[in-house]
């Protein structure tokens, strides 16, 4: 503990994440003084924004989190049980962070406990909800019993939180996949994507915790910690594999036979106002690069880091592209408030610092239980 | 008595796109100025032919009060709902503005009203047409592109209208049922 304090970079971490929140503290007061229509740029073509996308990447990063670090203390592998304590940790605070930017979106978040006195059973939201909320309970208690070392306890709920970790971001796959209004993401795709994908955020957030645990606190990595990176790193590669084959089908899929409302957000994504995201964010910086570091025989924990945060970065931009890509299509014939056919959204300075203070806010109070609690194993403790 | 189901049955034929549906609208429903709130509109649909021999359509259009309305499924904490006469409307005291009706609404009949910081739509003028009256929008059309009615009464305008003419309705294929009918 003593060798973070000392450190420079430490300070200036925490400048830093204390900066981005008290700015999003800013920003969500003068939305909330001037309305959601003055500080966001949603609009009626495009209702959700970048604030909606950042929920489905913080809250399927927390599934993600789990299903890998169930790996240890419910599969079994002993290697990984090193990861479960800042897994689970971790995953409680994206699933805080998802909510802070889901609830910034909302105009009335406070009315939510009408989700419980007149619950709608039909609606795909209500049901994400209350998963995702059963799902927050369950991790805390899973928090404490690996904290405390209640390994019965850490079990039970570590087999009842895999399950929900597997149903949540199916469930918010589902709150996409059955808009029927919106053919680019209606059907049963995104459900089983978005399984997918929440491995590919899960194992790279636990690669990166790994690394950085080690680094910051200049604590040199051993066999066991090396192997668990590498072990990790193989697995980034294999879900990252099957990525690119769901990226693929659902490109070609559109294409093919262009059928409205499915052809034009997918040309917007390979030639058009999301191109950029796309080729970049997504293909080069989330796949390409990220499997061409993993590939590599002479990997280091270093290079499986970098592919990792990269793989991220693609994620966030996939989540972002997906949500605003399905409704860029207009649903009527009209001229107004369109460029070549399709809707526009770019994010307001509003909505980009509430979602840097969201993601500020889960780092932040990582690192500070991270100084505060021992999250090492007895077996490993580091002076 | 067989319980009423509203209508409004469009010849869109008559329609000179003044768009004094729009603000009768507004005015009687209190929906903010503004390019983006609106409860119902003219579409200018895209001219036909070459010159001098040119034509062009015009299709007003609102919430079609779906029997099987997709706004009222994912609505999670069931603001929307159908009332008498099938007529959808929005619970302003239950809705958080998660705008996920927006997105399931395949006629873009639902907008956000900043004003009252709900989901807003159509709803056939609710507190005139229970009541006995007729929406302001068919009630002020000079050329009476719009008529209301009842089509569980046989004898109503516009059961005789969808009886005697060839019409159809928005979508069909998505099964939301509207009862919004174009004669063609």
């Amino acid at each position: 503990m003593s060798t973070l304090t000392k450190k420079p970079g430490y300070f200036l971490w925490f400048a830093i994440l204390g900066a981005c929140l008290l700015a999003a503290f800013g920003a969500a007061g003068y939305t909330f003084w001037v309305g959601h229509e003055q500080a966001f740029n949603v609009n009626r073509g495009v209702p959700w924004g970048i604030l909606i996308s950042t929920y489905v990447f913080l809250a399927i990063s927390c599934s993600g989190l789990c299903m890998i670090s169930s790996l240890g203390h419910v599969f079994g592998f002993k290697e990984f049980e090193t990861i479960s304590r800042r897994a689970i940790l971790l995953a409680i605070l994206c699933l805080i962070g998802a909510f802070g930017a889901i609830g910034m979106e909302l105009e009335h978040p406070f009315r939510m406990y009408y989700t419980i006195l007149s619950p709608n059973l039909s609606s795909g939201i209500w049901w994400m909800g209350t998963v995702y909320g059963l799902y927050l309970a369950v991790l805390v208690l899973e928090f404490y019993a690996l904290m405390t070392d209640n390994h019965k306890l850490s079990k039970i709920t570590g087999r009842i939180g895999l399950l929900l970790a597997i149903a949540a971001p199916s469930i918010l796959g589902a709150v996409f996949g059955l808009i029927l209004a919106r053919p680019f993401w209606h059907g049963s795709f995104l459900p089983v994507y978005t399984i997918i994908t929440a491995l590919v955020s899960g194992t790279a957030l636990i690669l990166l915790v790994m690394y950085f645990q080690h680094a910051v606190r200049g604590i040199e990595m051993d066999e066991k910690d090396c192997r668990v990176i590498r072990l990790l790193g193989r697995i980034l590669r294999l879900v990252l594999f099957v990525l690119i084959f769901s990226v693929f089908w659902n490109i070609i899929v559109g294409l093919y036979g262009q059928q409205p409302g499915i052809y034009e957000p997918v040309m917007a994504l390979i030639n058009g106002s999301l191109s950029a995201n796309f080729w970049v964010g997504e293909i080069l910086i989330g796949l390409v690069i990220p499997l061409a570091l993993l590939i590599r025989k002479d990997r280091t924990p270093f290079s499986t880091m970098m592919a990792s945060m990269l793989a991220l970065i693609g994620m966030f931009f996939m989540r972002y592209d997906m949500t605003i890509g399905g409704q860029l299509y207009p649903l009527r014939y009209q001229t107004e408030g369109l460029a070549n056919g399709l809707f526009t959204y770019s994010p307001s300075v509003s909505e980009v610092v509430l979602v840097v203070g969201c993601i500020a806010f889960s780092a932040l109070v990582f690192t500070l239980v991270e100084k505060f609690l021992s999250l090492d194993l007895k077996s490993e403790h580091h002076p | 008595m067989k319980k009423q189901r509203f209508a409004i049955v469009l010849d869109t034929r008559r329609c000179i796109d003044c768009k004094a549906c729009t603000v009768a609208c507004k005015v009687e429903n209190d929906v903010p100025v503004g390019g983006e709130t609106y409860r119902n509109w003219v579409t200018e649909e895209p001219v036909r032919g070459t010159y001098p021999n040119l034509g062009q359509s015009f299709t007003p259009s609102q919430c079609n009060q779906c029997e099987n309305p997709p706004c009222n499924s994912v609505c999670p904490t069931s603001a929307t709902g159908i009332t008498s006469g099938g007529i959808v409307t929005v619970n302003p005291d239950k809705c958080i503005g998660c705008k996920y009706c927006m997105l399931a609404c395949p006629y873009d009949a639902r907008f956000y009203d900043s004003e009252k910081g709900i989901i807003d739509k159509c709803t056939f003028c609710i507190q005139r047409t229970l009541v006995g009256g007729i929406p302001a929008c068919v009630e002020t059309c000079p050329t009476k592109v719009r008529t209301f009615g009842d089509l569980n009464d046989p004898n109503s305008e516009v059961s005789i209208l969808l009886a005697k003419n060839k019409h159809r309705v928005l979508k069909p294929e998505l099964g939301t049922k509207p009862f919004l009918f174009y004669l063609i």
